[in-house]
């Protein structure tokens, strides 16, 4: 089965921006051209010239470009651009490792795999969802889906009008993910984050979770 | 008058000076000062255990980052929105905090590059503080406030984003503040911006 992440909330990621993550200690570098369609990429974290991370890099137009040498990676990951020789074509060999992303439900996800099919999507479907936070964890995945009461096949668990995801960075911490749907009776975005840093505090000194939980009902 | 900086390139707490002095529009006069020679070779000043940064203007010599900020802030010729009449003393409060931050990427930075046998540097206060900032910009970002304490840039930022920007170096995994990194973007983009090792401009 293919496995389909959630690395970040989409107002985490906007155009021209570029942002590193992890999933499972394999380094991502998720960016979104500055250009019309403002595509949204997951590639390896890792320049194929010298192996410096990319997610330390900048987005010129559709391309991104490596701080170290300026190499620009654009269509297809290829390496478009090589700043030292404008007049060298790069060849086909040298590009980047690319993942495959989607956006849905206010979040970006990301399969190792470049899976084709995306299951999330076909787990149900939500309209009208606007990303709120992502909350870095200091404990493993295990402790934080038993807070939330999540199992380990639901993409994002729906407490009302407000969704949860979570993905693995590395081993021993998580990334919690809260989005929520627009209409009458969903809490608030920034009370949302502070609820977020509240359930991540209980989470951590092993707390009274079903309490904070207790404050979505 | 004359306004002289003694510098040390590498030093976080000189970074801070050299970026808030450049983004306010301030002209100095930089001597630099190597740590790294032996006291005797050093300047007089720094004969005494004394350390870089220290401003010199008019007879005051001030050695801490935050004031020294503070000072220039105060300055007639600097735009007021450094330090925003309205936002005082939550910027100062900020800005406090900072300074506290800094000293403490600056020990641990310090264990961890400027010396011959380089330990594992301390990071917990450090991961601390980061969190702390980063619980504040992502509840400001969803409120519409793009800065840590007022509506435009302030001297709290410029602290602030030092300690940020340089926590890599100690190991810090800066992936986890993704409200941060969207600030720091934006501080990057700032007219008059500085650069240093490891803090590129590139936004």
């Amino acid at each position: 089965m293919h496995r389909w992440h959630p690395v970040s909330v989409l107002s985490d990621i906007h155009r021209g921006e570029v942002a590193g993550v992890r999933i499972g200690g394999h380094e991502i570098v998720l960016w979104r051209e500055d250009s019309a369609t403002s595509t949204l990429h997951a590639w390896e974290d890792r320049c194929p010239h010298r192996g410096m991370r990319l997610s330390f890099g900048f987005v010129r137009g559709d391309g991104l470009g490596c701080l170290y040498h300026g190499w620009q990676f654009g269509a297809g990951a290829r390496c478009k651009l090589i700043p030292a020789h404008p007049q060298v074509r790069a060849p086909a060999s040298i590009h980047v490792g690319a993942y495959g992303v989607r956006e849905w439900a206010g979040l970006a996800w990301v399969s190792l795999d470049a899976a084709a099919d995306f299951a999330p999507q076909a787990a149900q479907g939500v309209d009208g969802v606007q990303p709120v936070r992502s909350v870095h964890v200091h404990a493993g995945i295990a402790p934080l889906r038993q807070a939330i009461g999540m199992d380990d096949d639901t993409p994002v668990l729906w407490t009302g009008r407000v969704g949860l995801a979570v993905h693995e960075p590395v081993a021993g911490q998580a990334m919690l993910h809260v989005v929520r749907a627009e209409g009458d009776g969903a809490p608030s975005a920034p009370f949302l984050s502070h609820w977020a840093a509240r359930l991540r505090d209980a989470v951590e000194c092993g707390g009274d979770t079903a309490a904070v939980m207790e404050e979505l009902a | 008058m004359d306004m002289i900086l003694y510098d040390w390139t590498p030093d976080v707490r000189c970074y801070a000076v050299r970026l808030g002095l450049s983004l306010m529009g301030v002209e100095y006069r930089t001597e630099a000062v190597d740590m790294d020679l032996p006291g005797t070779r050093r300047l007089p000043v720094f004969a005494t255990g004394r350390c870089p940064p220290v401003l010199e203007h008019g007879g005051l010599r001030l050695s801490r980052p935050a004031n020294i900020l503070h000072f220039i802030a105060r300055r007639p010729d600097v735009a007021r929105a450094w330090l925003d009449p309205a936002c005082e003393w939550v910027i100062l409060d900020w800005l406090d905090f900072g300074g506290g931050a800094l000293d403490a990427l600056a020990a641990s930075r310090g264990g961890a590059l400027g010396t011959t046998m380089p330990v594992v540097p301390a990071t917990g206060a450090l991961e601390v503080m980061l969190r702390r900032m980063e619980d504040h910009m992502s509840a400001r970002a969803l409120e519409g406030h793009d800065w840590f304490a007022a509506p435009a840039a302030s001297i709290a930022d410029v602290v602030l984003f030092v300690v940020f920007a340089l926590s890599a170096d100690v190991g810090v995994e800066r992936d986890t503040c993704p409200a941060l990194r969207r600030w720091a973007r934006r501080m990057r983009a700032l007219p008059g911006f500085a650069v240093m090792p490891g803090v590129p401009d590139y936004a």
